[in-house]
């Protein structure tokens, strides 16, 4: 990650050096660009306009237009258009160029990218290498990130995510931050505890609890917050569905979600969390890889 | 429609009550050594049945247990129903997102700990069936059976010693919890099978039949059955009584599932098992709700079961040291050294395969169950069932020092 310096003297760690915009000439194309241009803006990052399909004069000149009126820095923007199979040329071109982060519109409870299509845009959220940004809502005014969820869920990566989704909702000026964590199988858990005592199992139950609270804290300790408004929540159950109530509860703006799982065969079947989570799509969605 | 009489009822409840009140006498004894209720439910058994009330106190067993026909009859349909209770909460145990997030490695170690034993069970069984008591005339089955009932792991024993000893959220810890689910997935698959087998020549739909309808059922009631089920449960939370809408349509959706696989020759608990397993995988199916059921069952139903055992079985007349020590070291040892070489092989650690190794051997519960399907079948005799019973007792009882010892290791 670079360092940028601001006029006032504060520095912090570039978050995005490249964000890549996967871009289909729809209604939303003018939301989405406004979308990422303020989010470009504030990372201090360079933008990568991709777009699969045909060059055409007139989708130039089209383009063009676009540009101008949502106000792009042309000598930071770049456009790439590329022919061939969507998710393979989208996830090639974030390749080329070193994109951190890919911004992808989404429609809520529709399949993915609207141009895209289901499982195609599924696709390109798994097999990106760098973090993707689903937007189901863009608007030319911007999205307001007030209310910030993140997965605190113990997995391998939630470390990171917990640093990136901090960091994220800091340089957005989140108003509330809420960190979701999941009892693992408390079901199990607690019906195992059924074979001790009232006192004994409800002091399980506290520690339950406090076991999944010191963990998100634990990682708390070492992360600069700034003036963020944080709550850890800690829930049972499984944490896809949980987080996606949660999201739609609170009327979330964002989720911000890890992903170090490699898609296969299997999860067509039998889906997994984050494919679970993607088929609900409760609200915009950082996935953050590491 | 017959009913019992007056005596009869009385000796029913008595019986009910006695079960019951000893099996929670014993398992509060368990629980003061910090051991498995299910030890104590067996204990229990033991106490209640032929081996010592029947041995010093003979009147009374006599009155309790075997003076009524009737009685034992109704009796015996609490039992079948407090099995396929138990296969259920087994069912609901196995969450499949916590097998599909630990992947390969506890693949590997479940798939191993149970080829070991059941290959070692089968070879030792059917070299030796007279010394150890499998059945002569279904040697091949009866090996197989025998083979198949050491390679299973206990998934509620090892997930309460995990609590115990701090370690179900750690990643040992989850990767034997996943290795047990998958274990008993397919450890109801291959028992399906192997009792098909054993029907061919008789009143069963024959072997590939059997098997093609267990994976279809398998496959359709974790798809299409999970579908369903995911339509229908909100609408249960949100327009019935909670929990008792759930409770008493979930328990009759079970009794389907087992009636039906009954129905097509595949045996009752195996349908118990995968709807357990469709239903506890439902994202609408709350914590709370598996927490009654675990609760209901565990505390009712698997008392039952478990001192029913006891009653079935003389341990003083049937004990054989020579086939409970061929057992139990056979059992200890291959389901042990399976789950090491399967953790070794997934590139897990060597402590943290010690670790899988100790947990994987954890045994007490649906080891009995097979046991026990085994040995009503006429495929095992009383002193293999007595055995497998040890077996048990032996692995729940050594499991928690064991996995404690191991994790402290220097290596």
């Amino acid at each position: 990650m670079g360092k940028i310096r601001l006029f006032n003297g504060l520095s912090f760690f570039k978050m995005y050096k490249k964000v890549a915009l996967a871009i289909a000439f729809s209604p939303r194309m003018e939301a989405l660009i406004s979308e990422t241009k303020r989010l470009v803006q504030l990372f201090g990052s360079d933008l990568i306009l991709i777009h699969i399909g045909k060059k055409t004069d007139d989708l130039e000149v089209k383009l063009d237009e676009i540009i101008t009126k949502t106000g792009l820095d042309k000598l930071k923007t770049k456009l790439i258009w590329k022919e061939g199979k969507p998710v393979k040329k989208i996830i090639e071109a974030c390749k080329e160029e070193n994109a951190d982060l890919l911004v992808a519109g989404a429609l809520k409870r529709e399949g993915f990218l609207t141009y895209y299509m289901g499982s195609v845009g599924r696709k390109i959220i798994r097999k990106a290498p760098c973090s993707v940004l689903t937007l189901i809502e863009p608007n030319i005014g911007s999205t307001a990130f007030e209310k910030i969820v993140i997965n605190g869920t113990q997995l391998e990566i939630t470390r990171h995510v917990i640093e990136v989704g901090i960091n994220f909702s800091k340089q957005l000026n989140a108003e509330q931050v809420h960190i979701l964590n999941e009892i693992k199988m408390y079901g199990l858990q607690m019906g195992t505890a059924s074979e001790d005592s009232e006192e004994e199992a409800s002091q399980t139950r506290r520690q339950l609890v406090q076991n999944e609270m010191q963990y998100v804290e634990e990682i708390l300790k070492n992360i600069d917050q700034g003036n963020l408004k944080l709550n850890i929540k800690v829930t049972g159950g499984r944490w896809s569905v949980e987080l996606a109530r949660f999201c739609e509860k609170i009327d979330a703006d964002l989720l911000v979600v890890g992903d170090d799982y490699k898609l296969n065969f299997f999860d067509r079947i039998f889906p997994h969390d984050l494919e679970d989570l993607l088929s609900t799509l409760p609200c915009n969605l950082l996935i953050v890889k590491n | 429609m017959e009913t019992l009489d007056h005596k009869e009822v009385i000796n029913l409840l008595l019986q009910l009550a006695s079960i019951l009140i000893l099996a929670r006498v014993f398992a509060e004894i368990a629980r003061k050594f910090k051991q498995p209720a299910v030890i104590g439910e067996i204990f229990a058994g033991i106490i209640l049945g032929p081996t010592i009330l029947g041995n010093f106190f003979p009147g009374a067993h006599e009155y309790l247990f075997s003076s009524h026909e009737m009685t034992n009859i109704a009796f015996d349909g609490f039992v079948q129903i407090s099995v396929v209770l138990l296969l259920f909460i087994a069912g609901l145990e196995v969450e499949l997102h916590i097998v599909w997030s630990q992947g390969k490695k506890a693949l590997y170690i479940a798939v191993a700990s149970m080829i070991l034993p059941i290959i070692a069970g089968f070879v030792v069984a059917y070299a030796f069936p007279e010394f150890l008591g499998v059945n002569i005339n279904d040697r091949i089955v009866a090996s197989t059976f025998f083979g198949l009932a050491i390679s299973i792991t206990g998934l509620a024993i090892v997930a309460r010693i995990l609590m115990d000893l701090n370690l179900f959220k750690t990643s040992s810890g989850l990767l034997i919890i996943a290795g047990a689910m998958i274990v008993d997935v397919l450890g109801w698959l291959i028992f399906s099978v192997i009792l098909s087998l054993s029907e061919s020549g008789s009143e069963g739909l024959g072997v590939w039949p059997t098997i093609g309808l267990t994976l279809l059922f398998t496959l359709v009631m974790l798809t299409v059955g999970k579908g369903l089920i995911n339509k229908v449960l909100p609408w249960i939370n949100k327009k019935m009584a909670w929990p008792g809408g759930l409770l008493s349509l979930s328990l009759a959706v079970c009794f389907l599932a087992a009636s039906f696989t009954e129905f097509i020759g595949i045996h009752a608990i195996f349908g118990a098992f995968i709807i357990g397993v469709a239903l506890g995988d439902s994202e609408y199916l709350t914590e709370k709700a598996k927490e009654i059921l675990h609760q209901f069952i565990n505390n009712i139903f698997a008392p039952i079961f478990f001192v029913s055992i006891g009653l079935k079985v003389n341990f003083i007349t049937g004990f054989d040291p020579g086939i409970v020590g061929v057992v139990i070291i056979v059992g200890l040892v291959t389901k042990y050294y399976g789950a090491y070489f399967g953790g070794r092989l997934a590139g897990v650690s060597r402590k943290e395969s010690i670790v899988a190794g100790f947990g994987m051997s954890t045994r007490g519960s649906m080891d009995i169950v097979l046991g026990l399907i085994a040995l009503e079948n006429g495929l095992v005799t009383e002193p293999l069932f007595i055995g497998l019973v040890i077996l048990a007792i032996i692995a729940s009882m050594s499991a928690g020092p064991l996995i404690g010892w191991a994790r402290n290791l220097k290596i």
